[in-house]
Protein backbone atom coordinates (compact mmCIF):
# COMPACT_ATOMS: atom_id res chain seq x y z
CA UNK A 1 0.00 0.00 0.00
CA UNK A 2 2.62 2.23 1.12
CA UNK A 3 4.22 1.84 -2.27
CA UNK A 4 1.20 2.80 -4.05
CA UNK A 5 0.48 5.96 -2.58
CA UNK A 6 3.63 7.24 -3.07
CA UNK A 7 2.95 6.55 -6.70
CA UNK A 8 0.73 9.06 -6.36
CA UNK A 9 3.82 11.56 -5.37
CA UNK A 10 2.72 11.53 -1.58
CA UNK A 11 5.77 10.28 0.33
CA UNK A 12 4.49 7.42 2.99
CA UNK A 13 6.21 7.16 6.66
CA UNK A 14 5.75 3.41 7.72
CA UNK A 15 5.78 2.67 11.13
CA UNK A 16 5.70 -0.63 11.81
CA UNK A 17 6.72 -3.19 15.12
CA UNK A 18 7.67 -5.53 12.64
CA UNK A 19 10.02 -3.36 10.75
CA UNK A 20 12.10 -6.14 8.47
CA UNK A 21 8.91 -6.82 6.29
CA UNK A 22 8.16 -3.89 5.18
CA UNK A 23 11.72 -3.02 3.96
CA UNK A 24 11.38 -6.59 2.30
CA UNK A 25 8.19 -5.96 0.30
CA UNK A 26 9.44 -2.07 -0.76
CA UNK A 27 8.43 -0.02 1.67
CA UNK A 28 11.12 3.39 1.22
CA UNK A 29 10.57 5.00 4.36
CA UNK A 30 10.16 2.93 7.18
CA UNK A 31 10.07 3.31 11.15
CA UNK A 32 10.84 1.03 13.93
CA UNK A 33 7.49 0.90 16.18
CA UNK A 34 7.36 -0.35 19.47
CA UNK A 35 5.43 -3.68 19.58
CA UNK A 36 2.81 -4.78 17.90
CA UNK A 37 0.07 -4.52 20.47
CA UNK A 38 1.05 -0.91 20.76
CA UNK A 39 2.96 0.25 17.84
CA UNK A 40 3.13 3.91 19.12
CA UNK A 41 3.95 4.00 22.30
CA UNK A 42 4.61 1.61 25.39
CA UNK A 43 1.68 1.62 28.51
CA UNK A 44 3.85 -0.07 30.44
CA UNK A 45 6.48 2.84 31.04
CA UNK A 46 3.59 5.14 32.40
CA UNK A 47 2.07 7.66 30.95
CA UNK A 48 4.48 10.23 31.10
CA UNK A 49 7.18 8.42 28.84
CA UNK A 50 4.46 6.23 26.74
CA UNK A 51 3.33 9.82 25.47
CA UNK A 52 7.56 11.06 25.13
CA UNK A 53 8.29 7.89 23.53
CA UNK A 54 4.98 7.80 20.97
CA UNK A 55 6.14 11.06 20.06
CA UNK A 56 9.33 10.24 19.75
CA UNK A 57 8.16 7.70 16.91
CA UNK A 58 5.81 10.57 15.67
CA UNK A 59 9.02 12.76 15.36
CA UNK A 60 11.00 9.81 13.71
CA UNK A 61 8.48 9.55 11.01
CA UNK A 62 8.27 13.56 10.42
CA UNK A 63 12.33 13.40 10.04
CA UNK A 64 11.83 9.94 7.33
CA UNK A 65 9.33 12.38 5.61
CA UNK A 66 11.79 15.28 5.57
CA UNK A 67 14.66 12.95 4.13
CA UNK A 68 15.45 12.06 0.82
CA UNK A 69 16.01 8.48 0.39
CA UNK A 70 16.85 6.14 -2.50
CA UNK A 71 15.32 2.96 -1.57
CA UNK A 72 14.07 0.86 1.34
CA UNK A 73 15.15 2.90 4.41
CA UNK A 74 14.61 2.25 8.37
CA UNK A 75 14.53 4.74 10.75
CA UNK A 76 15.00 4.13 14.24
CA UNK A 77 13.64 6.36 16.99
CA UNK A 78 16.75 5.79 19.14
CA UNK A 79 18.57 7.86 16.55
CA UNK A 80 15.92 10.68 16.91
CA UNK A 81 18.66 12.37 20.11
CA UNK A 82 21.51 11.77 18.20
CA UNK A 83 20.47 13.26 15.03
CA UNK A 84 19.01 16.16 17.31
CA UNK A 85 22.65 16.16 18.79
CA UNK A 86 24.01 17.15 15.07
CA UNK A 87 21.89 19.75 14.13
CA UNK A 88 19.00 17.96 12.03
CA UNK A 89 15.75 19.51 11.63
CA UNK A 90 13.36 17.80 13.46
CA UNK A 91 11.54 20.62 15.52
CA UNK A 92 10.39 23.81 14.11
CA UNK A 93 12.33 26.59 15.70
CA UNK B 1 20.26 -47.22 7.19
CA UNK B 2 16.85 -48.33 6.08
CA UNK B 3 15.53 -49.72 9.34
CA UNK B 4 16.77 -45.97 11.13
CA UNK B 5 13.92 -43.80 11.36
CA UNK B 6 14.54 -39.77 9.97
CA UNK B 7 14.61 -37.88 12.90
CA UNK B 8 12.20 -34.74 12.51
CA UNK B 9 11.56 -31.63 14.56
CA UNK B 10 8.66 -29.29 14.10
CA UNK B 11 7.93 -26.27 14.93
CA UNK B 12 4.69 -24.56 15.90
CA UNK B 13 3.38 -21.04 17.16
CA UNK B 14 1.76 -20.76 20.04
CA UNK B 15 -1.87 -21.08 18.62
CA UNK B 16 -0.78 -24.66 16.67
CA UNK B 17 0.62 -25.70 20.02
CA UNK B 18 -2.33 -25.46 21.49
CA UNK B 19 -1.20 -22.68 24.46
CA UNK B 20 -3.11 -20.14 23.26
CA UNK B 21 -4.39 -17.25 20.88
CA UNK B 22 -3.12 -13.81 20.40
CA UNK B 23 -2.76 -13.39 24.68
CA UNK B 24 -0.32 -16.10 24.58
CA UNK B 25 1.47 -14.09 21.44
CA UNK B 26 4.30 -13.58 23.70
CA UNK B 27 5.29 -16.88 24.45
CA UNK B 28 8.96 -17.24 24.43
CA UNK B 29 10.76 -20.12 22.73
CA UNK B 30 10.27 -23.41 23.95
CA UNK B 31 10.62 -26.92 23.34
CA UNK B 32 8.78 -29.91 24.14
CA UNK B 33 9.70 -33.66 23.76
CA UNK B 34 7.17 -35.41 20.59
CA UNK B 35 4.81 -33.94 18.73
CA UNK B 36 2.23 -31.16 19.69
CA UNK B 37 -0.93 -30.14 17.79
CA UNK B 38 -0.78 -30.50 13.93
CA UNK B 39 2.40 -32.52 14.38
CA UNK B 40 0.16 -35.61 15.62
CA UNK B 41 -1.23 -35.68 12.13
CA UNK B 42 2.57 -35.05 10.37
CA UNK B 43 3.47 -38.03 12.77
CA UNK B 44 1.19 -40.14 10.84
CA UNK B 45 2.32 -38.87 7.43
CA UNK B 46 6.37 -39.91 8.49
CA UNK B 47 4.22 -43.07 7.83
CA UNK B 48 6.92 -44.91 10.14
CA UNK B 49 9.90 -43.85 8.18
CA UNK B 50 10.60 -40.54 11.02
CA UNK B 51 9.57 -39.56 14.22
CA UNK B 52 9.08 -36.24 15.98
CA UNK B 53 11.38 -36.12 18.48
CA UNK B 54 10.66 -32.96 19.68
CA UNK B 55 8.66 -29.49 18.68
CA UNK B 56 10.16 -25.97 19.15
CA UNK B 57 7.53 -23.71 19.90
CA UNK B 58 7.10 -19.77 19.57
CA UNK B 59 4.71 -17.22 20.24
CA UNK B 60 3.83 -15.11 16.97
CA UNK B 61 4.48 -11.88 18.72
CA UNK B 62 7.82 -13.25 20.47
CA UNK B 63 9.68 -14.64 17.65
CA UNK B 64 9.09 -11.50 15.49
CA UNK B 65 9.68 -8.69 17.68
CA UNK B 66 12.47 -10.08 19.85
CA UNK B 67 14.73 -11.59 17.31
CA UNK B 68 17.79 -10.87 19.44
CA UNK B 69 15.92 -13.28 22.05
CA UNK B 70 14.32 -16.22 20.05
CA UNK B 71 17.10 -16.48 17.69
CA UNK B 72 19.98 -18.20 19.85
CA UNK B 73 16.93 -20.04 21.71
CA UNK B 74 15.89 -21.58 18.67
CA UNK B 75 19.37 -22.28 17.61
CA UNK B 76 20.31 -24.01 20.96
CA UNK B 77 16.98 -26.24 20.72
CA UNK B 78 18.20 -27.42 17.32
CA UNK B 79 21.51 -28.00 18.31
CA UNK B 80 20.84 -30.00 21.25
CA UNK B 81 17.95 -32.33 19.24
CA UNK B 82 20.08 -32.87 16.29
CA UNK B 83 17.39 -33.18 13.71
CA UNK B 84 17.51 -34.59 9.98
CA UNK B 85 15.35 -32.07 9.14
CA UNK B 86 13.38 -29.77 10.19
CA UNK B 87 9.36 -28.97 9.46
CA UNK B 88 7.81 -25.56 10.32
CA UNK B 89 4.49 -25.29 10.10
CA UNK B 90 2.54 -25.14 7.89
CA UNK B 91 1.48 -21.19 8.31
CA UNK B 92 -1.10 -20.79 5.84
CA UNK B 93 -1.69 -16.98 5.41
CA UNK B 94 -0.44 -16.25 9.00
CA UNK B 95 2.26 -13.40 8.91
CA UNK B 96 3.89 -12.91 11.80
CA UNK B 97 3.94 -17.25 11.51
CA UNK B 98 5.27 -17.34 8.36
CA UNK B 99 8.16 -15.08 9.04
CA UNK B 100 8.84 -17.50 12.50
CA UNK B 101 8.94 -20.42 9.89
CA UNK B 102 11.09 -18.57 7.83
CA UNK B 103 13.33 -17.22 10.74
CA UNK B 104 13.78 -21.32 11.63
CA UNK B 105 14.22 -23.03 8.83
CA UNK B 106 17.07 -20.37 8.12
CA UNK B 107 18.85 -21.02 11.75
CA UNK B 108 18.57 -24.84 11.00
CA UNK B 109 19.92 -24.42 7.45
CA UNK B 110 22.50 -22.12 8.97
CA UNK B 111 23.36 -25.30 11.23
CA UNK B 112 23.42 -27.93 8.24
CA UNK B 113 20.21 -28.53 8.71
CA UNK B 114 17.57 -28.97 5.87
CA UNK B 115 14.48 -27.56 6.59
CA UNK B 116 10.58 -27.22 4.78
CA UNK B 117 7.90 -25.56 5.15
CA UNK B 118 4.51 -24.65 4.01
CA UNK B 119 2.83 -21.64 3.51
CA UNK B 120 0.27 -19.52 1.06
CA UNK B 121 2.44 -17.86 -1.78
CA UNK B 122 1.49 -14.43 -0.83
CA UNK B 123 2.71 -14.94 3.08
CA UNK B 124 5.08 -12.56 3.92
CA UNK B 125 7.29 -14.80 5.02
CA UNK B 126 8.32 -16.24 1.23
CA UNK B 127 9.46 -12.35 0.68
CA UNK B 128 12.62 -12.07 -0.27
CA UNK B 129 15.64 -14.71 -0.88
CA UNK B 130 14.25 -18.10 0.10
CA UNK B 131 17.44 -20.35 -0.69
CA UNK B 132 17.45 -21.84 2.78
CA UNK B 133 14.26 -23.52 2.85
CA UNK B 134 12.05 -25.77 0.83
CA UNK B 135 8.69 -24.63 0.81
CA UNK B 136 5.54 -26.40 -0.55
CA UNK B 137 2.46 -23.88 -1.11
CA UNK B 138 -1.00 -24.36 0.76
CA UNK B 139 -3.98 -22.71 0.68
CA UNK B 140 -4.36 -19.90 2.66
CA UNK B 141 -7.01 -21.75 5.04
CA UNK B 142 -6.38 -24.08 7.86
CA UNK B 143 -8.88 -26.60 7.14
CA UNK B 144 -6.37 -27.80 4.04
CA UNK B 145 -3.80 -29.00 6.94
CA UNK B 146 -3.85 -32.57 6.00
CA UNK B 147 -3.10 -31.77 2.71
CA UNK B 148 -0.03 -29.34 3.10
CA UNK B 149 1.34 -31.85 6.01
CA UNK B 150 1.20 -34.68 3.42
CA UNK B 151 3.40 -32.69 0.73
CA UNK B 152 5.48 -31.66 3.61
CA UNK B 153 6.60 -34.86 5.27
CA UNK B 154 7.12 -36.60 2.07
CA UNK B 155 10.15 -33.83 1.16
CA UNK B 156 10.85 -33.78 4.76
CA UNK B 157 11.51 -37.90 4.54
CA UNK B 158 13.75 -37.25 1.10
CA UNK B 159 15.61 -34.41 2.82
CA UNK B 160 16.06 -36.13 6.32
CA UNK B 161 17.73 -38.89 4.45
CA UNK B 162 19.88 -36.63 2.13
CA UNK B 163 18.05 -37.61 -0.92
CA UNK B 164 18.56 -35.24 -4.34
CA UNK B 165 15.45 -33.33 -4.67
CA UNK B 166 14.15 -32.76 -8.33
CA UNK B 167 13.17 -29.87 -9.86
CA UNK B 168 10.67 -27.55 -7.85
CA UNK B 169 7.37 -28.27 -10.19
CA UNK B 170 8.37 -31.81 -10.53
CA UNK B 171 8.38 -32.23 -6.40
CA UNK B 172 5.62 -29.80 -5.37
CA UNK B 173 7.55 -26.81 -3.92
CA UNK B 174 7.80 -23.28 -4.54
CA UNK B 175 10.53 -22.05 -6.89
CA UNK B 176 13.86 -21.09 -5.08
CA UNK B 177 15.76 -19.63 -7.75
CA UNK B 178 18.16 -22.36 -7.91
CA UNK B 179 19.57 -23.84 -11.30
CA UNK B 180 20.64 -26.95 -11.31
CA UNK B 181 22.48 -28.44 -14.00
CA UNK B 182 20.83 -32.20 -15.57
CA UNK B 183 20.08 -33.62 -19.08
CA UNK B 184 17.12 -32.66 -20.94
CA UNK B 185 15.65 -34.51 -23.64
CA UNK B 186 15.83 -31.55 -26.41
CA UNK B 187 18.88 -29.44 -26.52
CA UNK B 188 18.50 -25.96 -25.34
CA UNK B 189 18.80 -24.17 -29.21
CA UNK B 190 15.96 -26.45 -29.92
CA UNK B 191 13.45 -25.98 -27.05
CA UNK B 192 13.75 -21.88 -27.02
CA UNK B 193 12.45 -22.31 -30.86
CA UNK B 194 9.92 -24.11 -29.63
CA UNK B 195 9.02 -21.62 -27.28
CA UNK B 196 9.47 -18.91 -30.02
CA UNK B 197 7.25 -20.57 -32.14
CA UNK B 198 4.42 -21.50 -29.43
CA UNK B 199 4.93 -17.37 -28.16
CA UNK B 200 3.84 -16.27 -31.98
CA UNK B 201 1.31 -18.65 -32.43
CA UNK B 202 -0.57 -17.26 -29.37
CA UNK B 203 0.01 -21.23 -27.50
CA UNK B 204 1.11 -21.20 -23.57
CA UNK B 205 4.60 -21.97 -23.10
CA UNK B 206 6.89 -22.34 -20.07
CA UNK B 207 10.17 -20.45 -19.73
CA UNK B 208 13.27 -21.85 -18.01
CA UNK B 209 14.73 -18.26 -16.41
CA UNK B 210 11.70 -17.23 -14.85
CA UNK B 211 12.41 -13.93 -13.29
CA UNK B 212 11.11 -12.59 -10.38
CA UNK B 213 11.75 -9.01 -9.90
CA UNK B 214 10.10 -7.40 -6.46
CA UNK B 215 8.90 -4.17 -7.63
CA UNK B 216 10.10 -1.23 -6.59
CA UNK B 217 8.54 2.29 -6.60
CA UNK B 218 10.50 5.57 -7.14
CA UNK B 219 10.56 6.90 -3.62
CA UNK B 220 8.27 10.21 -3.67
CA UNK B 221 10.22 13.35 -2.77
CA UNK B 222 10.67 14.75 0.97
CA UNK B 223 8.75 16.81 2.01
CA UNK B 224 10.15 20.37 1.61
CA UNK B 225 8.16 22.47 4.24
CA UNK B 226 7.18 20.66 7.05
CA UNK B 227 5.48 23.69 9.21
CA UNK B 228 2.99 23.99 6.30
CA UNK B 229 2.68 20.53 5.80
CA UNK B 230 -0.61 18.68 5.81
CA UNK B 231 -0.03 15.25 6.90
CA UNK B 232 -2.65 12.37 7.20
CA UNK B 233 -2.83 8.75 9.28
CA UNK B 234 -3.66 5.38 7.98
CA UNK B 235 -3.88 2.81 9.88
CA UNK B 236 -3.53 -1.00 9.56
CA UNK B 237 -4.68 -1.79 13.20
CA UNK B 238 -8.13 -2.16 12.68
CA UNK B 239 -9.21 0.76 14.14
CA UNK B 240 -13.16 1.30 14.00
CA UNK B 241 -15.51 3.41 15.55
CA UNK B 242 -16.99 2.05 19.01
CA UNK B 243 -19.12 -0.78 18.39
CA UNK B 244 -18.09 -0.78 14.83
CA UNK B 245 -21.53 0.41 12.98
CA UNK B 246 -19.93 0.19 9.65
CA UNK B 247 -19.80 -3.82 10.79
CA UNK B 248 -15.84 -3.94 9.32
CA UNK B 249 -14.25 -6.88 8.51
CA UNK B 250 -11.26 -7.91 11.08
CA UNK B 251 -9.74 -9.35 8.07
CA UNK B 252 -9.09 -9.33 4.45
CA UNK B 253 -11.05 -6.19 4.14
CA UNK B 254 -13.19 -5.10 0.82
CA UNK B 255 -12.70 -1.78 1.72
CA UNK B 256 -10.90 1.26 3.70
CA UNK B 257 -12.88 3.83 5.95
CA UNK B 258 -12.64 7.10 6.18
CA UNK B 259 -13.22 9.03 9.01
CA UNK B 260 -13.58 12.73 10.04
CA UNK B 261 -11.21 13.11 12.71
CA UNK B 262 -11.81 17.14 12.89
CA UNK B 263 -12.27 18.72 16.19
CA UNK B 264 -10.83 15.33 18.33
CA UNK B 265 -7.38 16.37 20.20
CA UNK B 266 -7.26 12.23 20.73
CA UNK B 267 -8.45 9.14 19.85
CA UNK B 268 -10.66 7.97 23.18
CA UNK B 269 -11.18 4.69 24.44
CA UNK B 270 -14.85 5.73 24.57
CA UNK B 271 -15.66 6.51 20.64
CA UNK B 272 -12.56 4.10 19.27
CA UNK B 273 -11.55 0.67 19.32
CA UNK B 274 -9.13 -2.16 17.57
CA UNK B 275 -10.93 -4.57 15.53
CA UNK B 276 -7.72 -6.70 13.98
CA UNK B 277 -7.78 -10.69 13.96
CA UNK B 278 -3.77 -10.48 13.86
CA UNK B 279 -3.07 -9.34 16.94
CA UNK B 280 -4.11 -9.00 20.51
CA UNK B 281 -6.47 -5.91 20.51
CA UNK B 282 -6.83 -5.26 24.44
CA UNK B 283 -3.83 -2.83 24.28
CA UNK B 284 -4.89 -0.66 21.53
CA UNK B 285 -8.33 -0.64 22.13
CA UNK B 286 -7.68 1.25 25.69
CA UNK B 287 -5.75 3.90 23.90
CA UNK B 288 -6.11 3.69 19.98
CA UNK B 289 -3.49 6.50 19.73
CA UNK B 290 -1.60 3.50 19.72
CA UNK B 291 -2.33 2.44 15.89
CA UNK B 292 -2.96 5.56 14.70
CA UNK B 293 -0.77 8.57 17.26
CA UNK B 294 -3.03 11.79 16.63
CA UNK B 295 -3.11 12.64 20.13
CA UNK B 296 0.83 12.97 18.81
CA UNK B 297 0.33 14.54 15.48
CA UNK B 298 -2.36 17.14 17.46
CA UNK B 299 0.52 17.98 19.73
CA UNK B 300 3.32 18.36 17.14
CA UNK B 301 0.23 20.47 15.18
CA UNK B 302 -0.18 23.18 18.39
CA UNK B 303 3.59 23.53 18.57
CA UNK B 304 3.46 25.08 14.97
CA UNK B 305 5.89 21.67 13.87
CA UNK B 306 3.77 20.42 11.02
CA UNK B 307 0.99 22.76 8.87
CA UNK B 308 -1.56 20.21 10.25
CA UNK B 309 -3.51 17.27 10.11
CA UNK B 310 -5.35 15.85 7.45
CA UNK B 311 -9.37 16.45 8.84
CA UNK B 312 -9.88 12.77 8.10
CA UNK B 313 -8.07 9.20 8.93
CA UNK B 314 -7.97 6.25 7.22
CA UNK B 315 -8.48 2.90 8.55
CA UNK B 316 -8.76 -1.23 7.59
CA UNK B 317 -7.30 -4.37 9.57
CA UNK B 318 -4.48 -5.02 7.14
CA UNK B 319 -4.52 -8.87 8.26
CA UNK B 320 -4.79 -11.36 5.76
CA UNK B 321 -5.16 -8.90 2.79
CA UNK B 322 -4.07 -10.42 -0.35
CA UNK B 323 -1.31 -7.93 -2.55
CA UNK B 324 -3.72 -7.35 -5.44
CA UNK B 325 -6.09 -5.82 -3.32
CA UNK B 326 -3.51 -3.88 -1.18
CA UNK B 327 -2.35 -2.04 -4.65
CA UNK B 328 -5.58 -1.30 -5.35
CA UNK B 329 -6.12 -0.21 -2.18
CA UNK B 330 -3.25 2.18 -2.06
CA UNK B 331 -3.59 3.62 -5.39
CA UNK B 332 -7.26 4.76 -4.19
CA UNK B 333 -6.16 6.22 -1.46
CA UNK B 334 -2.80 8.28 -2.85
CA UNK B 335 -5.79 9.83 -5.23
CA UNK B 336 -8.18 10.49 -2.04
CA UNK B 337 -5.13 11.98 -0.63
CA UNK B 338 -3.83 14.30 -3.04
CA UNK B 339 -7.11 15.40 -4.24
CA UNK B 340 -7.18 16.27 -0.37
CA UNK B 341 -4.29 17.97 -0.13
CA UNK B 342 -2.69 16.13 1.92
CA UNK B 343 1.26 16.99 1.63
CA UNK B 344 2.25 13.04 2.98
CA UNK B 345 1.02 10.31 5.25
CA UNK B 346 1.91 7.37 8.11
CA UNK B 347 1.15 4.50 7.26
CA UNK B 348 1.09 2.56 10.89
CA UNK B 349 1.10 -1.18 10.35
CA UNK B 350 0.80 -3.50 13.67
Amino acid sequence: MAKEIERHGIPVAMISAIHGLPLTTGANRVIRGARIEHVCGDPNLGPEKDFAYGLRIVQTALRALQTDVSGPTLFDPDDLEEAAAEGEAIHAS
Amino acid sequence: MSDTKVRVVHYLNQFFAGIGGEEQAGHPVEARPGAAGPGRALQAQLAGQGEIVATLIGGDSYVSEQPADAEPALRAALTEWQPDVLVAGPAFNAGRYGLACSLVCRIAHDLGIPAVTGMYPENPGLAGERLHMVAVPTSDRPLDMQAALSAMARLALKLGRGEHLGPAEAEGYLPRGLRVFSQREAPGYQRALDMLVAKLNGQPFQTEVPIQVPERVEPAAPIADLQSAQIALVSLGGLIPKGNPERQLNGNPHRYYRYSVEGQSRLTPQDWEAFHGGYFNGTSSENPNYICPLRHLRHLEAEGVIGGVFPDIFTMPGVATPVDKSQAFGDQLGTELREGGADACFLVAT
